[in-house]
């Protein structure tokens, strides 16, 4: 598992990207990054609902609640097109971002070998 | 049914720590609701409740930490940063309007030398008081994301209502030209009207460098 510090500032961007494939409620989206991640990214999960409800203040997620044929009903979430803008530029610039990493760290200067 | 319990005592928890949190139930039904969810999952293998309570620590975090941050969050609001810009520019014109009260009236030396060395340098007093304008924007952007768009709006056209004021005034000549000697030149007239046309461009673009940093 990755140090929690290394996620931190990225949970916002790995949350919209998993809404914009599909609505999930908060415990899906936590079960889903850990599937996704072979369990190496795992957010502490009472972190994940304010970091929900900051998205949804900013308008780039929404919340509905669904009922469930068992069970209480859910309360999902969804991405706004707002959403969806900001997911596009925030993963070209993380994009950008690993390739700059990847190129200092595979020079030839920085191989431990 | 330990699990019940468990369950009932982190929300209490929970509840407590979150003090008037405006959106106190929302917030618990969000954590209640993943407990419930979290309960199903590990049903069957645990039993006693140090396990429950340590895996709801260890998967959730402690009632405190998950309160502080929520409280974190009520740090920054639209209202307070709207108040906050509104009396920030409503200093600036009180503190500018007292100078140049005391400088009309006293002969104090201080007051002269003050008034002197800001009136050599109306460029740059006019670039700074710009730059107050992209921070508004920004910190609007980056804290309220695509919403803060009206806020932004909102608490410019509001803040910006002494500007307006103050131009007509001087424009119309209705505050004599001679309280702001020497600094009232055609030239310098021109580009205080000028920077006021400029000034919702620089929010805006502000607003857009922000909302960039709000994800």
């Amino acid at each position: 598992m990755f140090n929690r510090e290394l996620l931190k500032g990225s949970t916002s961007l790995v949350v919209l990207q998993l809404l914009a494939e599909r609505d999930m409620y908060g415990y899906e989206l936590v079960k889903e990054l850990e599937k996704r991640s072979d369990q190496h990214l795992q957010v502490k999960e009472g972190t994940l609902y304010p970091a929900l409800h900051k998205l949804e203040k900013q308008e780039y997620i929404e919340c509905y609640w669904q009922e469930q044929e068992k069970g209480p009903a859910r309360k999902y979430y969804r991405i706004t097109d707002e959403g969806v803008q900001m997911l596009k530029e925030k993963t070209e610039e993380w994009q950008q971002f690993v390739q700059v990493i990847n190129k200092v760290m595979g020079s030839p200067e920085h191989d431990p070998s | 049914m330990i699990h019940l319990n468990v369950k009932a005592s982190y929300l209490q928890k929970l509840e407590k720590e979150l003090k008037k949190h405006p959106q106190k139930r929302d917030i618990l039904q969000d954590y209640d609701s993943h407990l419930s969810e979290l309960v199903q999952e590990k049903i069957e293998e645990i039993k006693t409740t140090d396990e429950w309570e340590r895996i709801f620590a260890e998967r959730i975090g402690h009632p405190k930490e998950v309160a502080m941050l929520w409280q974190e969050e009520l740090s920054v609001t639209p209202s307070k940063t709207f108040y906050l810009f509104l009396l920030l520019n409503a200093a600036f014109f009180v503190g500018g309007s007292i100078l140049t009260f005391v400088h009309f009236q006293s002969q104090y030396a201080w007051v002269r030398h003050t008034w002197a060395a800001l009136t050599s340098i109306p460029l740059l007093i006019m670039a700074i008081y710009l730059g107050f304008w992209a921070l508004l924007g920004y910190e609007i952007g980056k804290s309220f994301g695509a919403r803060g768009r009206s806020l932004m709006k909102k608490t410019f056209a509001i803040s910006v209502i002494p500007n307006f004021g103050l131009m007509l005034l001087v424009l119309f000549r209705v505050v004599p030209h001679e309280w702001f000697d020497p600094l009232l030149t055609e030239t310098f007239i021109t580009l205080c009207v000028g920077a006021f046309f400029l000034m919702y461009p620089v929010c805006y673009a502000g607003y857009k460098w922000g909302k960039k940093k709000s994800v």
